[in-house]
């Protein structure tokens, strides 16, 4: 058993030997799979995904009231794998994470783009998590976003997540607790901590989910923080969407 | 098509990117490959104030503060390291001298590093936790440098390499940045090369010390280091004495004595399907070679007999036993046996020919089983088990003093190192063996050790001397030596719990304008004629009453107790030390205080005329005491007077005294009598324990006299009103916060507690003893009496008192509701509310019921479950030591009252053994053994009626002596052999009576 979050004060480092403000290394690729009609794959740190798009394409499903829409509907599907985390587990169909999950990103998607311009079609997201070590919704979020801008959906704006932590858990009720950036899977474990996705580089929150308790005196700091986080992630993304862009006008890629 | 390309190798920072992969397994015994990243930096300070470098680039934490440097720029020198040096210790190092590094006299200056520190955390919690405690002090100067996370300091684990050779790489590799990164340091502030400390790896591994010296690593064995210090010979007994002594041995292949210890693996299958069982060790304070282990699976204890099947396991351990076949299976030993009396003359020093039980022992075992065996009624064997492994030690500092006959005459002045027997003051520890240099000097001296291991080929466990409290039956010595037996935190308050304290210290006042915050939702109860009644002399005023008529006939009672949640607001430093230590604890000669003393004594404190804040409990009482409406504030009192339980006493029954608060008292008293009777009716107990008080002379606090505590009307009084304080505040508080109210129960006694006492009554006075319900047992136990002895009911309470279960505090949503109940009185919810000065749960009591009639908001550390239930768990052991480190001290001033005094007095016998009984004199409130030895110079021959509980001698002398029966002792003192402590010694005059 190595050491756990309580050493932070000792050095100001974490688990991983990361600052307070310190992203893990992120990693992503777009076009991957040709196959689909966009696709992505995402590492932040030892949590990587998979993303493919299929759509907008017309809605197969009739009847029900869904059929009539004016608007694309977004539909996520998310497969864990079953050697994604330490113990191999695996997940029924209805779980109810991951139906929350996809929820959360079919709402905050079907916000940011122009589903509009699509009536009575759909627009599938499905997602593939290879491997699982914390911020599994933000990197779910950054790799649609990536897969999306392949498929050449319209958007209005990147969605970029990340997730923010505090040093102390809820009830140590240690005043000088330090906001955490991204966390890994260990920190998340012992660490309350709530996941933020915001739209391109405006400070407006299009997503804020938080399961675990905190103080409330800490909350300002924490979500100040994974904004902030969120900026350098669309920095990141934004990078690799532009050496895509490079690429394919150099026309090595069509 | 496009293929995924690894991104490892793009990533221009993939060069600080590591990662850690290890296989651990879980408690289920599933296997789990782990994975985890590490980020390597550069910015991690050296902490050297030396150093400048790295002061530009340390991190800041996000309010932008910085961590000041730690390590000094002029550090200490010895003769070897002329410039001054840094230590640097190995895991080794540590794990066998923490003590060492504790010490005020030496190392300063000492660098941890990130791989010993988790080393150290996976081999021992408890030392980890006294290492981050040391790293907090500033100073010690102790800095922790994460060198798994600098880029320069990272190693590898090679392939085929150990854990440990790597480890040990890691931590040469940082010592040998260390001396490179000072000597750039030194240079570029323009220093001399004189002036780089040395980085002195400090280590007991001759593998490691050697590679360090070819990797030319300054390093250095701790045996070596601690001898060039100024008072080496005190340092090096702290040195555990573990791998020499294993070094000895090995060469001389000795056979081992004890049975090995099952692997983890098989005594967890074990467990698991039941053919093992697990539970906490305790050894009989009667007889040191007579175990027990309560276990789910079994309704009596298990016993573990002789040392052999004790195998190595020490009071309080946390065992794994194997059942033994039934017809090993045993009765408890009706015999005393002491480990000083059989194995006196044993040689610390002598381990050839070293049996694991002696001689003697096996004699007084064997006899104990062709007792057992020879009786036609077998009467009632309990199970018996052996110890086939330890799951966790619960070692801890024992307090004792060295057996002098094991210093060898010779060397008692020399400096030379021998081996010497310490006799803990606990007799249920076994002797430890302790080598040292300075046993000359620490004959006759409380000591201060640890046990180190125990080893197969040991017949006793191995320690080392931390330190000496002083002479032996000194007043300093033995007070602390009794704080520490009990684990009372005892030092002074740090400053930073001075620093809650409110600024104005004495002249703190209740504030005069009402606006003030102070006042803010505070009923004013200064027009109400309360007062305060506690025992003489008490400083700490917890609580106070007031009663006045009301119009309708009805009563106003109000119950006043000291605010202190005002004062000690949740998570400073001062909440933080009053809850680690959880209770005041009262000793004949001290007292130590849970709260700094202006609190406690003074600002909280309920004193007489001058204004103070409190938490009020008002009742609506009818004169049937039945209440009507109760009600919770915060107030602001004045305190009429403070009187002693005997003033008030007097005045109450002085018909002359007309005046209010007189009359009060009086309605108060009739109200408590009536409640008093309610209780009873329900069920409540009166149960009883011996209680003298010590009088002691005031300057010098000598003991002079020794009285038994009356019991006066004004007692209860108070007592009534404080449980119905409490009772009341338990079911508000509960409805408040159903999940993490702050409550106290008592449970239910089993039944087969009381099996052994019923029988005694029934077999020798033809009482019967009803034990199904506490209503039973409160009018059974009224009608045990003896016409012609009335001492004989007190008598019986005070044994049932003992097969009692002890009461506890727990957090509401952790049991049922059912389980709430206080067995002994009588009520269905129950908590600590009246005593915040002195106890933490009344504390937390308050606060809950203030944020329950919404007076503040419920702070989160009082509301979250899991951390209540560790405070009721650090309180409950806090609570039980202070019983006993009171009950301790009361013992040893009684030993030293009587002092050179020879009395006669009458006794009762309580309990009888085959080879001696116990005798109970409650002039005294003392309790002792006389043992057939002590009957005559020649030990008698003696029969044993062990189902009539008579035990007959012949011979030198003749003595009938049965239970329960009256005898007539002589009480001198005698300084005990065994635990060094003064005690009573009784001889028998005769028996029954006067």
């Amino acid at each position: 058993m190595p050491l756990d979050t309580s050493t932070y004060s000792l050095a100001l480092l974490r688990l991983d030997g990361r600052r307070w403000n310190e992203l893990r290394r992120l990693n992503a690729q777009i076009s991957t799979q040709a196959a689909a009609d966009g696709s992505s794959y995402l590492e932040m740190g030892n949590t990587k995904v998979i993303c493919t798009v299929t759509g907008p394409a017309e809605l197969k499903s009739t009847g029900g009231a869904r059929a009539g829409g004016d608007k694309a509907d977004v539909r996520v599907e998310i497969s864990i794998a079953g050697f994604s985390g330490v113990d191999r587990k695996k997940r029924g169909r209805n779980d109810k994470r991951v139906s929350e999950m996809q929820t959360t990103i079919s709402n905050a998607f079907a916000q940011s783009l122009f589903t509009n311009l699509y009536p009575h079609s759909s627009i599938s997201l499905s997602l593939h998590i290879l491997s699982q070590d914390g911020s599994l919704l933000a990197a779910c979020l950054n790799a649609c976003t990536l897969a999306l801008i392949d498929a050449g959906v319209p958007m209005r704006d990147y969605i970029c997540a990340c997730t923010a932590g505090s040093t102390s858990s809820y009830s140590s009720n240690d005043e000088q607790a330090d906001p955490l950036l991204d966390l890994n899977g260990i920190e998340e474990q012992e660490l309350p901590f709530l996941t933020v996705g915001t739209l391109g580089n405006s400070d407006k929150v299009s997503v804020l989910v938080m399961e675990t308790r905190v103080q409330v005196g800490r909350l300002e700091g924490m979500l100040a923080v994974g904004v902030d986080g969120c900026k350098q992630v669309r920095e990141i993304l934004d990078q690799v969407v532009r050496k895509r862009g490079v690429k394919i006008l150099e026309g090595s890629q069509l | 098509m496009t293929s995924l390309k690894r991104s490892l190798g793009s990533d221009p920072l993939s060069s600080s990117i590591s990662s850690k992969v290890f296989v651990r397994s879980t408690k289920s015994g599933k296997v789990q490959k782990i994975v985890r990243e590490l980020y390597l930096r550069q910015d991690i300070p050296c902490s050297s104030k030396l150093c400048t470098a790295c002061l530009a680039t340390a991190p800041r934490d996000a309010a932008g503060v910085l961590a000041p440097f730690v390590l000094s720029a002029k550090p200490a020198g010895t003769k070897a390291y002329p410039n001054g040096h840094y230590l640097l210790p190995d895991t080794n190092a540590l794990l066998n001298a923490l003590d060492l590094f504790e010490s005020t006299s030496a190392f300063y200056d000492v660098i941890i590093l990130q791989t010993v520190l988790e080393e150290l955390r996976n081999r021992s919690l408890p030392l980890y936790n006294r290492l981050i405690g040391l790293t907090k002090s500033a100073e010690k100067r102790f800095y922790v440098f994460f060198n798994e996370f600098r880029l320069e300091t990272y190693v590898h684990r090679e392939q085929g390499e150990t854990i440990n050779d790597r480890n040990d790489r890691a931590v040469r590799r940082a010592g040998k940045w260390y001396d490179e990164h000072l000597s750039q340091a030194v240079k570029a502030a323009g220093g001399n090369k004189k002036s780089v400390p040395t980085v002195v790896m400090l280590s007991d591994d001759k593998e490691n010390l050697k590679k360090a010296k070819r990797d030319g690593v300054a390093a250095c064995g701790l045996k070596d280091y601690v001898s060039m210090l100024e008072n080496a010979e005190q340092l090096l007994d702290m040195i555990a004495v573990v791998k020499e002594g294993r070094e000895i041995r090995d060469a001389r292949a000795q056979e081992s004595l004890y049975a090995e210890y099952y692997s983890v693996s098989k005594m967890m299958t074990g467990v698991k399907n039941g053919t093992l069982h697990q539970g906490i060790f305790n050894v009989s304070p009667y007889n040191y070679l007579e175990g027990s282990i309560n276990v789910p699976a079994f309704d009596k204890n298990l016993l573990v007999l002789g040392r052999e099947s004790i195998n190595r396991a020490v009071q309080g351990d946390v065992v794994v036993v194997e059942v033994l076949p039934k017809d090993q299976w045993k009765e408890p030993s009706t015999k005393i046996i002491e480990e000083e009396a059989l194995n006196k003359n044993e040689n610390a020093d002598a381990e050839d020919g070293e049996a694991v039980v002696t001689e003697r022992e096996r004699k007084a075992l064997q006899e104990e089983v062709k007792k057992v065996h020879s009786k036609s009624s077998e009467g009632r064997p309990q199970p018996t088990a052996r110890v086939v492994g330890v799951v966790k030690r619960n070692w801890r500092q024992y307090v004792g003093h060295v057996d002098e006959s094991s210093v060898s005459q010779s060397v008692k002045e020399s400096r030379k190192q021998q081996t010497v027997f310490l006799i803990p003051m606990d007799k249920r520890i076994p002797k430890i063996r302790v080598r040292t240099r300075q046993a000359g000097e620490i004959i006759g001296k409380r000591v201060l050790v640890t046990i180190d291991s125990w080893d197969r080929d040991s017949r006793y466990p191995i320690g080392h001397f931390v330190r000496s409290l002083g002479e032996l039956e000194t007043k300093g010595a033995e007070t602390e030596a009794l704080l520490l037996e009990y684990d009372v935190q005892y030092r002074p308050f740090p400053k930073a719990v001075l620093d809650c304290l409110p600024t104005e210290g004495h002249d703190w006042k209740v504030p005069v304008s009402t606006d003030d915050p102070g006042w803010k939702d505070r009923r004013d109860l200064r027009g109400l004629q309360i007062c305060s009644i506690d025992p003489i002399g008490c400083q700490d005023i917890d609580d106070a009453l007031h009663a006045r008529p009301l119009p309708n006939g009805n009563f106003e009672v109000g119950v006043h107790i000291a605010d202190v949640s005002h004062f000690v607001k949740p998570n400073n430093a001062m909440d933080a030390e009053a809850s680690i230590r959880g209770t005041t604890v009262y000793l004949v000669d001290k007292r130590i205080d849970m709260l700094p003393m202006l609190l406690g004594t003074d600002l909280c404190s309920l004193k007489p005329y001058v204004e103070r804040y409190a938490f009020s409990a008002i009742w609506e009482i009818t004169p049937d005491a039945e209440i009507v409406k109760s009600d919770f504030t915060k107030s602001v009192i004045k305190s009429r007077e403070a009187f002693s339980y005997e003033q008030a006493q007097i005045r109450v029954d002085d018909a002359s005294q007309q005046d209010e608060l007189t009359t009060a008292m009086r309605t108060l008293l009739i109200l408590s009598k009536k409640f008093k009777q309610k209780r009873m009716d329900a069920g409540a107990l009166s149960l009883s324990s011996p209680e003298v008080r010590v009088e002691t002379e005031s300057e010098t606090s000598d003991p002079i006299d020794i009285k038994t505590k009356k019991h006066l009307d004004t007692m209860s009084l108070v007592e009534e009103f404080m449980l119905l304080a409490n009772t009341s505040v338990a079911a508000k508080i509960y409805s408040a916060f159903p999940q993490t109210a702050m409550l106290r129960r008592h449970g239910a006694p089993p039944k087969t507690n009381f099996e052994e006492l019923a029988n005694q009554l029934k077999v020798k006075k033809g009482l019967e003893l009803r034990t199904s319900s506490s209503k039973e047992l409160a009018d059974s136990l009224d009608a045990c009496v003896d016409p012609q002895e009335p001492f004989f009911n007190t008598l019986v309470r005070i044994m049932a008192t003992r097969c009692m279960m002890s009461a506890e505090y727990f957090c509401s949503g952790t049991q049922a509701y059912p389980e709430f109940r206080h067995y002994g009185l009588a009520s269905e919810i129950y908590t600590h509310f009246t005593s915040p000065i002195r106890r933490y749960a009344d504390l937390v009591a308050h606060r809950q019921l203030a944020a329950a009639i919404d007076y503040e908001p419920l702070d989160a550390s009082v509301r979250s479950k899991g951390k209540l239930e560790s405070v009721c768990k650090n309180i409950n052991v806090r609570h039980r030591n202070a019983q006993q480190a009171g009950r301790a001290s009361i013992e040893y001033y009684v030993g030293q009252a009587l002092k050179g005094r020879i009395v006669e007095e009458e006794g009762f016998v309580m309990k009888v053994f085959s080879n001696g009984f116990v005798v109970f004199v409650p002039r005294f409130g003392i309790e002792s053994l006389i043992r057939l030895r002590d009957l005559a110079e020649t030990e008698p021959e003696s029969t044993f009626d062990a189902e009539d509980y008579v035990l007959r001698t012949s011979g030198s002398r003749e003595v009938e002596v049965e239970l329960f029966e009256k005898v007539v002792v002589r009480i001198s003192d005698i300084k005990e052999e065994g635990t060094g402590k003064r005690k009573v010694r009784l001889e028998l005059v005769k028996t029954g009576g006067k």
